[in-house]
Order: structure tokens, then C-alpha cells, then sequence
């Protein structure tokens, strides 16, 4: 990768990934961002290595269930082994086309990628969403050339994550991998380059307002990104 | 070893003689040795070794309660977690490897992993997000040379450390900090600053040689 990722998930965010205590929806953009950034690989190694020696060492409750784990015991090795590793299905990436342009997906967001929903256009913006979201919203976001997004201001918490090509806005520049989160109120106005366009992960947390369809009707931004 | 007897007394004899016989000195030692328990790991891989395995329930099952409680707060659920990541380690012990961490970090991930699908469960959907999207680490999709990795494990019973020091200086060095240091691929590519293809096509190389020494000294 000729682009070193710039912008990481934080410590907190990595070990509550390790940990798996974060919601699905983030953790989907965390192990996205760590399929396409060496150094959090890296660094999510050492954290479950942590963790297993945390493991190994923690104290064993005093046990009442002495024959609970004879009988588990007795029961597991009863069972057959895998002779074989399994394989997962290699060598087929998955891709996504849009506006004539195919982008290869990361590993942790193959299979939902797979999944996505019919692509709505407005101007140089397309979005798809993904089934995965249950609190969040999670879709696809794609930014043609020279394409400015309307400034907006976010009602809740936006996590953007490129995937491919490069985006700016008021605070930088962002490539593959780079993993952007906005708190309640940031306002900003993104907007890709004359020469490049973007495809990107998009989680975005749902105020209830946007669920009442009054103001969906009133805003068809605002229902177009959800 | 010894406090597995409880567990295993009551099975009867016939598996202990499936074990191999240098296991013994191994195991005659009550400490918990630095890679003990990826070598049970190995033997219940090559060949489903139940005492082997019993060592490890016995180890692990109640810190893996001790987890669970930590995480679901009721045993019923806890129970359940160290049944199904239980379960796993015997049945995909042969996707272990030791050069990608320890046993311990490798139960973790099954844990983590079971008790993330079982949360999930409750509000179940076919499209849901599962722990197999979120960490690539449990089931090693990475893996391509299963006999290669098969030798890796075997290293650890230590039967091929004698004839480490007859290897090429180059391979040596990689061979150590991964097996000796626990160090990962990654990690000693960087720390020698080779690329991440040389170092695992040295460790290839290296395991090759040690093959052959070990025929030899079959034969």
C-alpha cells in the first residue's frame, strides 16, 4: 500500500474490538480499518495476546461444578475432531461497481458488501445501504470526482471510513484506511478532489428524529444519507 | 498433568496409550512450562489425544467460567460459553498455530468470538454482522500449507530442537525469535527489517532442513 493510514481508531475502540463489547455496527468499521492498516494489525495482535495471557492467569472461581465438567468433558471428546482445517473460500474478492468503477472490498466487509441495497443517486453522491446496522446505520457511501457533500452538521455520531480513492474537508485529506469519526454537532462540508473519487464506510447513528417521518419528508438530505 | 487425573480417572485406560511416549518426560513436569499447552494443543490436533485434551479442559474450562461470569454476570450462560469454546478447541485444534500466538490468545479469540454470537443470537438475523466478519484470526483463512504448519506445531514437543543449531545462521535467527521468543511473522520482519515473505519463506526452508534431519535420524 503506497498510503499510510493516518487516522486510527482509538485505544478504547481497539479494546472494546478485542474485547468484542462494542457495538456490531463500529466494530464492523474497526475491523475494516484493521484489514487495511498494518499498524493496527499489529497492535490488535498484541492486544489479544493480552487478553489470552489475562486468561490464562485469572483466578478460577472456586468451583460447584465438578460434575458439570466431567459430564462436558465426557461429552466434547465424544465428539469427532476436524480432520482438516477448513478453509475459508479464498481468491474471489468481493467487489462493488458503481458509476462504472469496481472496488474491491476488505475481508471483514465481504460479506455484507455482498448484501447491499439499490444504489441511490443524487448529484455525484450515491449511498447503499448494508443490512448489518441494528442501533446504527451503516451503508455505503460513494463520492464521484469534484463532488462537494452539502455541509451538514451531525445529529449524532458519524464514522466514515475510506475504502478507496480520497476525500477532503476543512480538518484534511483522507485515504484508504483512514477512519474519520464525528461527535454531535462537528459541522463539515467533505468534498473529493477533481481527479479522484471515493468509496467509503458510512455508520451513522440514528436520532430519533429521523425515524419520525415528518421530518424525512421535510429533509430529503437528511432521509437520502439514511 | 496430575490434577487432571480427577477428570480422567473414571474413562478408561485404553487412551492413555494413545499418547506418545516423550511425552511423558514432558509431562512429568507439574510447573506450567512455557509452551505446555500448545503442545497438547498439537497432540490432540495429530491425534485426537484425550488426555491431552483432558489437561487443558482442566486448566481452562473454569477460568474460562471465571470469564464468562465476568461477562454474562449468570452461570447458565458462562456454562454455556465454556461448552461451545470447549468444543472448538477440540474440534479445530488443527486450525491452531503456534506461530500466530500462544494457546491461550488462540482460546481467548474462541471465547470472545462464542460469547459475541451469542449476544447476537437474541436478535438474530441471517444478515447479521458475526464474530467470523469481525476477527479473521479464529479460523485462520490465511492458512495454505497445512503440512507446513503441521511441522510448526510438531517443533513445539521440542523433538527438532537439537538440530537447530545446524541450521544456515540466517534461518536460525528467524526460527528462534518465532518459536523460542514467540515473536510473530510481523514482528520479526520488522525487527530484522527483512520483508514478511522472507521471513516466512525462511521459516519454510528451515523446516524443510529439520524434516530431513528428523528422517535421518528415523531411519
Amino acid at each position: 500500500m503506497t498510503h499510510a493510514v493516518k487516522y486510527h481508531p482509538g485505544m478504547m475502540l481497539m479494546e472494546q474490538y478485542v474485547e468484542g463489547t462494542l457495538s456490531a455496527d463500529v466494530a464492523l468499521a474497526v475491523a475494516t480499518h484493521i484489514d487495511l492498516c498494518p499498524h493496527c494489525q499489529r497492535l490488535c495482535q498484541d492486544l489479544h495476546n493480552d487478553h489470552g495471557s489475562q486468561l490464562a492467569q485469572l483466578e478460577p472461581a472456586l468451583s460447584h461444578n465438578e460434575t458439570e465438567f466431567e459430564q462436558m468433558l465426557a461429552f466434547i471428546t465424544e465428539q469427532a475432531p476436524q480432520q482438516k482445517p477448513v478453509k475459508r473460500v479464498q481468491g474471489e474478492m468481493v467487489t462493488v461497481t458503481i458509476n462504472n468503477r469496481e472496488f474491491k472490498i476488505p475481508r471483514a466487509l465481504s460479506r455484507m458488501a455482498q448484501q447491499h441495497g439499490k444504489w441511490l443517486q443524487l448529484g455525484g453522491i450515491a449511498t447503499a445501504k448494508l443490512p448489518a446496522g441494528d442501533k446504527l446505520h451503516v451503508s455505503l457511501l460513494y463520492i464521484n470526482k469534484g463532488t462537494e457533500v452539502p455541509n451538514h452538521t451531525h445529529l449524532g455520531m458519524e464514522l466514515t471510513l475510506v475504502l478507496s480513492g480520497r476525500i477532503c474537508d476543512e480538518n484534511g485529506e483522507y485515504g484508504a484506511g483512514d477512519l474519520l469519526i464525528n461527535s454531535p454537532d462537528d459541522t463539515h462540508t467533505p468534498h473529493t478532489k477533481a481527479d479522484e473519487d471515493c468509496l467509503c464506510l458510512s455508520v451513522l447513528s440514528a436520532p430519533l428524529k429521523f425515524n419520525k417521518g415528518l421530518v424525512r419528508l421535510l429533509n430529503p438530505l437528511q432521509q437520502f444519507f439514511y | 498433568m496430575l490434577e487432571s487425573t480427577a477428570l480422567t480417572g473414571h474413562h478408561d485406560n485404553s487412551r492413555v496409550t494413545t499418547r506418545m511416549p516423550d511425552r511423558m518426560t514432558i509431562s512429568a513436569e507439574p510447573h506450567i512450562r512455557s509452551g505446555q499447552w500448545e503442545d497438547a494443543l498439537t497432540f490432540v490436533a495429530v491425534n485426537a489425544d484425550k488426555a491431552a485434551y483432558a489437561e487443558l479442559f482442566s486448566y481452562f474450562a473454569p477460568r474460562l467460567k471465571a470469564f464468562g461470569m465476568k461477562m454474562f454476570g449468570n452461570e447458565q450462560q458462562a456454562l454455556e460459553m465454556v461448552q461451545d469454546t470447549m468444543l472448538n478447541v477440540w474440534k479445530k485444534a488443527s486450525l491452531f498455530d503456534a506461530s500466530r500466538g500462544c494457546a491461550s490468545t488462540w482460546i481467548f479469540t474462541i471465547a470472545r468470538n462464542v460469547r459475541f454470537d451469542m449476544l447476537r443470537k437474541k436478535q438474530s438475523r441471517k444478515d447479521d454482522i458475526s464474530a467470523d466478519d469481525l476477527w479473521a484470526d479464529g479460523d485462520y483463512p490465511e492458512q495454505e500449507d497445512s503440512s507446513s504448519d503441521k511441522w510448526e506445531t510438531m517443533l513445539l514437543s521440542e523433538k527438532l530442537a537439537p538440530h537447530f543449531d545446524s541450521l544456515p545462521p540466517a534461518q536460525r535467527l528467524v526460527m528462534q525469535k518465532v518459536y523460542l521468543e514467540e515473536k510473530s511473522h510481523q514482528e520479526v520482519s520488522d525487527e530484522l527489517d527483512i520483508p514478511l515473505g522472507t521471513v516466512k519463506s525462511r521459516i519454510r526452508l528451515a523446516l524443510d532442513r529439520l524434516r530431513e534431519a528428523l528422517d535421518d535420524t528415523r531411519s
